[in-house]
């Protein structure tokens, strides 16, 4: 160390640390900050789907009108106070909390409270193509047009000032969940009103009005948002003052800014990262498993991978076990088939494919494969949570498939040609996974392998079955969770048979922050959420 | 080595001699000059002698500590990064790289700025006096600013910022230049030189230019350390040498992403640079004295 | 006098107006549309093109344009930021500061650490104490700046946790723009917990500005080092010694000011070396500067930021430079051309 640093150091030190100890943290403890990954695109959850923009509003700013419990991701009431189904499962009358206030602000202040004509409003700008401000911000609503919820829902109706009726056009078991995800949010008509009078329409998602624990102050784009506790909140105000997102894209930054305590609680802490974080006594590391799986389909388009012997016997070539060692840290549990065990539709009867090279090569042998077979394994470029490291378990699967005398290619190409060579159906095969939206089981036995999927190209199979898809639509006629759960194991019992794709693994979802945060709750999916976070001194 | 001589002969070493003799005699200034040796060395052998390749990864050692600490392997003398490529092949690469580059320039430049300041250094008038204020300016400009100007123009990468750089560097050789040029013209050997009938551009190529080398070489060595700050900053600011490549500011930025749990992983390529500079530094300085002690005698 | 103020002012008219025009062909030398690149708005309609065309008379040739880009330069009209649609000199007016701050608080300690130990190691020459501070200066001066932040980065921020390493004040406080000077907007603005907040950015500051100012403060002892021994040798000072005076009186009435007056310039100079430097460490501890600003900018190619943060950053240097010579001139009129940094 150089004599001139210290020297220097010695001039700045008793400026910098002399009052280290006197700081005031009555100011510290009134605000949380949050080290985020970017900036949202928007501050209405109804037009983008990504986590960011979720993260930045869906829980801050604005309520549902129900919400999923966070630690067993049951549907509870939120701004609806009661919902009603009527028997035939199309109507959904919804009563209404009669005490809920919006956020009033420098630019907006609300002369009434949350009511049915809200409700109305936020449902019909993405409902209807007609409505004044469905255009506004772009006119694209994904999460509910990937779904078709503008045709499945026939009407909103107002029946009083607090209560609502939604009619669909035919049952859905899941359309509870479709309202409690972040995407459905509730937007204020009073200052949608007042911004059309004044011609600035456009303010409504830049300048957020919602019902949520905290209101918005103020965005820079890539450096920080402000938000301030909205302190008629009806689920009692937040515990916080003030909630600032400070915006750092680079994971390495955020862990430092944890470690240096400018970051309360950091986003997506890198796999790399997670040792430091556990072994630093001044920080937790929470995990919690996700809702999502990862999964290795095959093309069930191309033979030999038609017939489904040697999808089995693919299966049965490969030890799931080390892959979750390997390429999860055990930071994932083996998926026996699509749904996670924190859903309750996870089904723990279901017949699973063990490691057994053996049984393979006969299955292989029965299905004429000769030995010195050659096949490709596509693993996707990026890191996801529910699989990090595509190549590296590519890798592996590559060293068992050649035990059973199958020579394995790994390909891989840039993310977007990756995507779109995958839609035209190029892959032998390919590791991929999906992280859900709600917790409705729906949620992964349609998109990922429901024939309707295969044009929308989530189905990484291409694999279409009538009797699959009958059993996952009669499930959707019923309410009542035991039925259901009927439907989807019989679904399941098709896929174990059929194995369009092998499941691996459900990875955790982890949250790092500093001791003394208490009350932050992982979500299994969807926005986090501040409203109850405390922070305790130190 | 001695020679048997009857005679007692009286050996007048030659000026270059007489500063080599006199930069010897600075013990520090001589190993930064043995310290020299050995970047210029691994910069044109290193790469040859070690088994991996600057890119080459390998997936099941990544993250590697050095080979002293508990959990290294001697496979990976100091370690790998993210990508478990071996550091020690990347430092020399990038050696070559960053070193190889900042001497380019600078011999570069140095043929530029001379010509322009030799050409300055004899004109008079308006011309001369349009050039020196403009130079005026642009030196007082840190060669690191130009050179961001410059690549904000020309756009990222590694030739760009050679340009960028060359380009910062050219002002402060035609300065020197000229200055000497004009100091010497007023010396009696070159009015000697101009009695004989000899032009101006034989006096410069014959009488000024021999007194002008050793001058130079410590201006050069001097530009080529800032040189290299200047290419590994922009490589760190990824506006030169952009990610994969194992030049040394790139690898710095590169290792940013691991800084917590891989400190090797930044300690190494930037004191790579630190005693490049260093032992540039210390054999500009010991040039320096040498040839005013020289002058002085 | 005059005359030389004069032709001083007369440089700094030409520097700045080489500066305007480059800027301004950088507008049709970059890629994209001219009008684009310097207004600033990505997609315009028919009519506002139309307007803009009109508004930078680009339709009159080149001359005209210039005069009229001249004209709305000085107005302060820099057109917008392609990335934030933000006016690109009121960006500039709000970063600046911050630079300016930083490379300030840095070049004071700089000084205040040079200036002695320059002096103390040209007073013993060639003994221990001299090979000492000049070893260390030799290093402090050898270092990348960048490197060296990230050292203290991981020393002091990491591995003890002592000292925050991003932006000027904690997110939790909300300081009012005023002066863009962090400290005196401190101080000026009406908040209840001024003395934590002021704490907090002085917490903030420590870093950024200590990796900047080893730098500097390795160049100032090397030129108070050198400008001390050739005067200490000179003949003067043998007279005064001659005279019988001590070594305090001979260095403070006959040393000290002939040895500090004639690098009063190059140690001005130093700013413009650290303002550079200070571009590096605003990008490691997002430090939101001009530096920050402009790398962000070259980063998007975002043209019209370019050509502001370029114009903003070089005119500064260069009116710094100019005004520093006509003060140097003014106290010390002695001092002749040779102004320019030999370290």
């Amino acid at each position: 160390m150089n004599k001139l640093h210290w020297l220097g150091l010695a001039m700045l030190v008793p400026l910098g640390t002399g009052c280290q100890d006197l700081q005031d943290r009555t100011v510290q403890r009134q605000g949380l900050i949050y080290c985020s990954e970017g900036s949202p695109v928007t501050f209405n959850p109804q037009l983008d789907i990504s986590g960011t923009t979720a993260d930045a509003a869906a829980h801050q700013i604005y309520d549902r009108l129900l919400e999923f419990d966070s630690q067993t991701s049951k549907i509870v009431p939120a701004l609806a106070s009661s919902w009603l189904v009527s028997d035939d499962g199309l109507t959904y009358t919804l009563q209404l909390r009669k005490d809920v206030t919006f956020h009033s602000t420098e630019y907006f202040q609300p002369t009434r409270l949350f009511n049915a004509d809200d409700v109305l409003f936020s449902i019909n700008r993405w409902r209807l193509s007609t409505h004044p401000f469905h255009a506004v911000s772009g006119g694209t609503y994904p999460y509910f047009e990937s779904l078709g919820l503008q045709e499945m829902v026939e009407e909103v109706n107002r029946i009083n000032g607090y209560r609502v009726e939604i009619k669909l056009k035919k049952p859905d078991s899941s359309f509870l969940a479709t309202l409690a995800t972040d995407f459905s949010v509730m937007l204020s008509q009073e200052y949608a009103d007042q911004l059309m009078a004044a011609g600035d329409p456009d303010s409504i998602d830049t300048l957020p009005i919602g019902t949520g624990p905290f209101k918005f102050e103020r965005f820079r784009k890539n450096n920080y948002i402000r938000y301030q506790r909205h302190p008629d909140y009806w689920d009692g105000p937040a515990h916080q003052k003030h909630l600032i997102f400070d915006i750092t894209p680079s994971s390495s930054m955020r862990l430092a800014k944890l470690i240096t305590g400018e970051c309360d609680v950091i986003a997506f802490p890198a796999q790399t990262e997670l040792k430091v974080v556990e072994e630093r006594p001044d920080l937790v590391l929470e995990e919690k498993p996700g809702l999502n799986v990862g999964f290795w389909a095959f093309n069930t388009n191309k033979p030999p991978f038609d017939d489904e012997r040697v999808r089995r016997a693919l299966a049965m070539a490969i030890d799931k076990n080390t892959l979750l060692d390997a390429v999860y840290f055990d930071s994932a549990v083996a998926a026996k088939g699509l749904i996670p065990p924190t859903s309750w539709a996870y089904d723990e009867s279901q017949k699973e494919v063990h490691y057994n090279p053996v049984m393979a090569r006969q299955l292989l042998d029965e299905a004429n494969i000769p030995a010195g077979f050659s096949m490709d394994i596509w693993a996707m470029p990026v890191e996801r949570a529910y699989n990090p490291n595509a190549t590296k378990m590519a890798e592996l699967i590559q060293s068992y498939l050649q035990r059973v005398g199958i020579r394995a290619n790994i390909v891989s190409y840039e993310w977007a040609t990756f995507r779109r060579l995958l839609r035209q159906g190029m892959h032998d095969s390919v590791l991929i996974g999906w992280s859900a939206d709600n917790a409705d089981p729906d949620n992964f036995y349609r998109p990922l392998l429901s024939c309707s999927a295969i044009a929308s190209g989530t189905n990484r199979a291409g694999w279409c079955n009538p009797a699959y898809d009958d059993l996952i639509d009669e499930a959707l006629r019923y309410t009542e969770e035991e039925i259901r759960q009927y439907y989807y194991q019989q679904a399941n019992d098709i896929l174990s048979a059929q194995m369009p794709l092998v499941p691996i693994a459900h990875a955790y979802r982890f949250q790092a922050y500093r001791r003394g945060i208490t009350g932050l709750e992982i979500n299994p999916f969807g926005g986090i959420r501040f409203a109850k976070v405390d922070k305790a001194m130190q | 080595m001695p020679k048997s001589s009857f005679y007692e002969e009286e050996v007048y070493p030659s000026p270059m001699r007489q500063t080599w003799n006199e930069f010897q005699r600075n013990h520090i200034a001589l190993g930064g000059l043995w310290c020299l040796v050995f970047f210029l060395l691994t910069s044109l052998v290193g790469p040859m002698l070690l088994p991996y390749g600057p890119l080459q990864q390998n997936t099941d050692a990544l993250l590697l500590a050095p080979a002293w600490a508990a959990n290294g392997d001697i496979e990976h003398l100091f370690g790998t990064d993210a990508l478990g490529r071996d550091i020690l092949t990347r430092v020399a690469h990038g050696c070559r790289i960053t070193f190889g580059v900042s001497f380019i320039l600078v011999i570069l430049s140095m043929l530029v700025g001379c010509s322009i300041g030799a050409y300055a250094g004899m004109s008079r008038g308006i011309r001369s006096s349009v050039i020196n204020h403009l130079l005026d300016a642009i030196m007082a400009i840190p060669t690191l600013l130009i050179a961001i100007i410059i690549v904000a123009i020309l756009g990222t990468g590694l030739m760009n910022a050679m340009w960028a750089i060359s380009l910062a560097l050219i002002p402060q050789f035609i300065h020197q230049t000229r200055d000497i040029v004009r100091r010497e013209f007023h010396k009696e050997y070159v009015t000697a030189a101009r009695l004989d009938g000899a032009g101006n551009n034989r006096i410069l190529f014959h009488s000024i230019l021999p007194n002008m080398i050793e001058m130079l070489v410590v201006q050069g060595t001097m530009a080529l350390s800032v040189a290299i700050l200047d290419v590994s900053a922009l490589g760190f600011l990824s506006l030169g040498a952009q990610s994969p490549s194992p030049e040394l500011g790139a690898m710095l930025s590169d290792s940013l992403e691991t800084a917590y749990v891989a400190p090797w992983s930044i300690a190494l390529p930037g004191a790579a640079i630190f005693l490049m500079v260093l032992s540039i530094n210390l054999v500009g300085d010991g040039l320096r004295t040498a040839l005013k002690n020289r002058l002085t005698q | 006098m005059l005359i030389y103020l004069g032709r001083r002012l007369n440089l700094l008219v030409i520097t700045l107006l080489i500066l305007c025009i480059a800027s301004y062909i950088l507008a049709f030398l970059v890629p994209g549309d001219p009008l684009i690149n310097l207004s600033g708005n990505p997609s315009p309609s028919a009519d506002q093109s139309a307007q803009l065309r009109l508004m930078y008379a680009l339709d009159q040739g080149y001359v005209a344009g210039f005069w009229q880009y001249l004209k709305l330069t000085l107005a302060g009209n820099w057109g917008l930021s392609l990335t934030s649609q933000n006016p690109v000199f009121q960006d500039i007016l709000q970063f600046l500061p911050a630079s300016l701050e930083l490379s300030f608080y840095a070049m004071l300690i700089s000084l205040l650490v040079g200036l002695p130990l320059g002096i103390m190691a040209g007073l013993k020459h060639r003994k221990f104490a001299d090979m000492g501070i000049l070893s260390v200066s030799l290093m402090g001066f050898s270092v990348p700046v960048f490197w060296l932040a990230l050292l203290l980065i991981l020393i002091f921020a990491l591995q003890w946790g002592m000292l925050p390493i991003s932006g000027r004040l904690s997110l939790l406080y909300e300081v009012p723009h005023q002066s863009g000077f962090m400290l005196i907007d401190i101080l000026l603005a009406d908040i209840s917990d001024k003395s934590a907040v002021l704490n907090d950015a002085i917490r903030h500051l420590v870093l950024p500005t200590l990796s900047l100012s080893i730098v500097t403060s390795a160049l100032v002892i090397r030129l108070t080092r050198r400008s001390v021994i050739n005067v200490m040798s000179s003949d003067y000072i043998k007279a005064a010694y001659a005279k019988g005076l001590s070594h305090a009186q001979v260095f403070w009435r006959h040393g000290m000011k002939n040895a500090l007056l004639p690098i009063m310039p190059q140690l001005a100079m130093q700013f413009t070396v650290l303002l550079t430097n200070a571009m590096i460490i605003e990008v490691i501890f997002s430090w939101p500067g001009i530096g920050e600003w402009l790398i962000q900018a070259i980063y998007q190619r975002d043209f019209p930021a370019i050509r502001g943060g370029m114009l903003a950053v070089s005119s500064l240097v260069v009116i710094f430079t100019i005004a520093v010579d006509i003060i140097i001139r003014l106290i010390y009129p002695l001092s002749k051309r040779q102004f320019h940094a030999q370290v």
